[in-house]
């Protein structure tokens, strides 16, 4: 009774200098709090430590109290954490590649996706061609999961689809496919090849969701990442996804980054530009899967997938993300 | 492979404690922790996690133990009892009969595998001489139905579907109606995917399942889910009430712990383990070699009778 009397004591008076012994009740709490948002345990445990570092020692201000203030400290851990040091403007970047500075030819964009099974790599690169459609684009989607099936038929109704929404939009769209049972990084660089011939504006290369324990199966990203020389490479996770997470993340970066003596900057070597958390919508606030693997690799999100439809995909809003994560 | 990396985590906590010289009430809360990270790290629910620990030190109750009991297995005990108590369904899953039609209608979020499992599971019973055959009844996807139907034509079963309905109600119940008078013992119907979040998508879900009366509805679970598994599944057993949960996915790194939470959640216990990609990796599931799998060890199976 008397140490929670005193914390309370602690809690309600400023000017306090905060000791480990104040903060270890609060932060076991707060470490809690994080899982119970569904953030990998690894991650928890990591922002609590860092946050208990920059706090110790600290003053709290007159009225405030230590939850208040540990409060604000993780507040703005999570918010530096999850804002990306250089963002990614998808359409100045297609736009550079476009129409590039004087001597350089223009090439089709490429935009690849990538990650472990059925977590929504096809859907949301359905969406990220309705967006691109919006903007008038030229697509070519290729069809790069050889293996699963309906693969191939998934994309063809999508394109079909999004061929008629871009009567309304502008744009044009196609699919590159050659079946089943191929190597996927053959038909993705012929994909391109094709794509460089009829002067497409972007690439979008949808791939098998393949197990990032399976080393045969991460081995293969590292070829098709030199053959297809992505522009930009694309995680997609879900955010029903638990601890997993962080291993998905860090796999599939070091599988892209592979042998680094093998590719340019834009071929093996090159790791992961990013990710997409999908399935947003299936979770409330539980959004800790975007920490999991922002934590595991330091790889910016830069979508949300909201839903099943084409416009349901979201670029990241950090502040309502970090809101949703605390309340 | 799910679970056993949680089962070892168990396993070294308990004979940790049993070996340390001092069994005293600090090395007990330790291994108590410890268990309890091992849990949470496996994405085992967070609140059933705290509520084990409590259970766990109100069965030992240290401070009351004598010196003269056996401390080491009544810990033993209390944790296997209290895991049990946890994964234990206290359910017996459905057992198709011959000679009738036995509908198994599929649930499940987006992705989770249901489309695959399924072909998987009338192969399974195709192989043990039930007649079996698919229906498709997921409108929505796109390529759902060439999905179905280039798995069914490999497994060599039978099926239903259509490009042009649009409506899954009507799909399901045309497609159980014929395979019905056609006397197939085994009829799989496939479902699109959904979450609790959306009120039509579960209407549609209950819609579905009136028109075809299932004889079972079975979850499909990733075994990648984290927090989200409770809620999910227990708005599925609520909406569908859905007597077996399939765990896809088991060939991959997560542990398993959200399984762990829906069966605790609903009360229903796994009956098949997906573990790839292909036709035959579906392996059967039976909630006892489940718990000494979860203790990573044959040596607590002993402790079961006492
Ligand atoms: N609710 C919701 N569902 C989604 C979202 N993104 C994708 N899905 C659904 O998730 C399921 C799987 O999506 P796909 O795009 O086929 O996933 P994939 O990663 O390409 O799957 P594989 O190629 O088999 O590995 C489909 O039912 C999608 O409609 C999302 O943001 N929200
Ligand atoms: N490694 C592995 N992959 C699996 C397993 N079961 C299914 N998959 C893969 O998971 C992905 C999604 O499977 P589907 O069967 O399409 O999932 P679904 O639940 O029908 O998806 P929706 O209909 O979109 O909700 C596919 O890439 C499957 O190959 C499994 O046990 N192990
Ligand atoms: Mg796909
Ligand atoms: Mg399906």
């Amino acid at each position: 009774a008397t140490a929670s009397l005193s914390t309370l004591f602690h809690n309600v008076v400023g000017g306090h200098t905060l000791s480990p012994s104040d903060l270890q009740k609060p932060l076991q709490q707060m470490e809690a709090h994080l899982l119970r948002k569904n953030v990998a345990r690894e991650a928890a445990v990591r922002l609590c430590e860092s946050v208990s570092r920059d706090l110790v020692g600290a003053q709290t201000r007159t009225f405030e109290s230590v939850d208040a203030r540990l409060h604000t400290a993780m507040e703005s851990a999570l918010r530096k954490m999850l804002t990306p040091t250089s963002s990614l403007d998808l359409l100045r970047e297609i736009q550079a590649v476009r129409n590039p500075s004087a001597g350089a030819a223009p090439r089709p964009y490429v935009l690849s996706i990538v990650g472990v099974n059925g977590v929504g790599k096809s859907t949301n690169l359905s969406k990220i061609a309705f967006f691109l459609l919006q903007n008038r684009y030229r697509i070519l989607i290729a069809a790069a999961d050889t293996f699963r099936s309906g693969a191939v038929e998934q994309l063809r109704v999508h394109a079909a689809n999004l061929r008629e929404l871009s009567r309304r939009e502008g744009g044009e769209i196609e699919l590159y496919e050659r079946g089943y049972g191929k190597d996927a990084a053959d038909v993705a660089r012929d994909a391109v090849a094709y794509a460089a011939r009829g002067a497409w504006d972007v690439v979008l290369v949808d791939t098998a969701g393949r197990r990032h324990n399976d080393a045969r199966l991460m081995g293969g990203l590292e070829k098709f990442a030199r053959l297809a020389r992505p522009d930009k490479c694309l995680m997609v996770g879900e955010a029903l996804v638990g601890g997993d997470a962080v291993q998905q993340a860090r796999h599939f970066n070091e599988s892209l980054i592979g042998n680094p003596s093998g590719g340019g900057a834009r071929g093996g070597g090159r790791g992961l530009d990013g990710f997409i958390v999908s399935k947003c919508d299936t979770v409330g606030d539980m959004v800790g899967t975007l920490v999991s693997m922002v934590h595991a690799t330091g790889i910016p999100v830069v979508f949300l997938g909201t839903g099943q439809h084409y416009s349901d995909l979201r670029t990241l809003n950090v502040g309502s993300v970090v809101r949703l994560l605390m309340e | 492979m799910v679970l056993s990396d949680l089962g070892r985590r168990i396993n070294a906590a308990v004979s940790d404690l049993s070996r340390s010289p001092t069994l005293d009430e600090k090395a007990f809360d330790g291994m108590v922790k410890e268990i309890c990270n091992a849990l949470i790290e496996s994405d085992v629910n967070v609140r059933l996690v705290a509520s084990l620990r409590n259970s766990i030190r109100r069965a030992v109750n240290f401070k009351e133990l004598g010196p003269a009991v056996n401390k080491k297995r009544l810990i033993q005990k209390a944790v296997f009892d209290e895991l049990v108590k946890l994964v234990d369904p206290h359910a017996e899953p459905f057992k198709p009969r011959k000679g009738k039609a036995n509908v198994i209608m599929f649930v499940g979020l987006q992705g989770s595998g249901k489309t695959t499992t399924c072909t998987k599971l009338a192969r399974w019973y195709q192989a043990r001489q039930f007649k079996s055959c698919l229906v498709c009844a997921d409108t929505f996807r796109a390529g759902a139905f060439d999905q179905l139907k280039q798995n069914a034509t490999k497994a060599k079963i039978p099926y239903y579907g259509s490009l042009t309905q649009t409506d899954p109600v009507v799909v399901a119940r045309e497609g159980v109606e014929k395979f019905k008078k056609e006397r197939f013992e085994i009829i799989i119907v496939d479902t699109s995917g959904r979450h609790r979040q959306e009120q039509d998508l579960f209407d549609e879900m209950v819609q579905i399942q009136h028109a075809v009366k299932p004889d079972q509805t079975i979850m499909v679970l990733d075994s990648t889910i984290g927090q989200q598994a409770e809620g999910q599944s227990r708005a599925f057993k609520e909406a569908a009430d859905f007597g077996a949960i399939v765990l896809t996915k088991t060939d991959g790194a997560a542990a398993g712990g959200g399984a762990i939470s829906a069966v605790a959640a609903t009360h229903t216990p796994i009956v098949f383990l997906g573990t790839g990609e292909h036709m035959l990796d579906l392996e059967r599931f039976a909630p006892q070699p489940f718990v000494s799998k979860l203790l990573g060890m044959g040596d607590m199976q002993g402790l079961v009778d006492h």
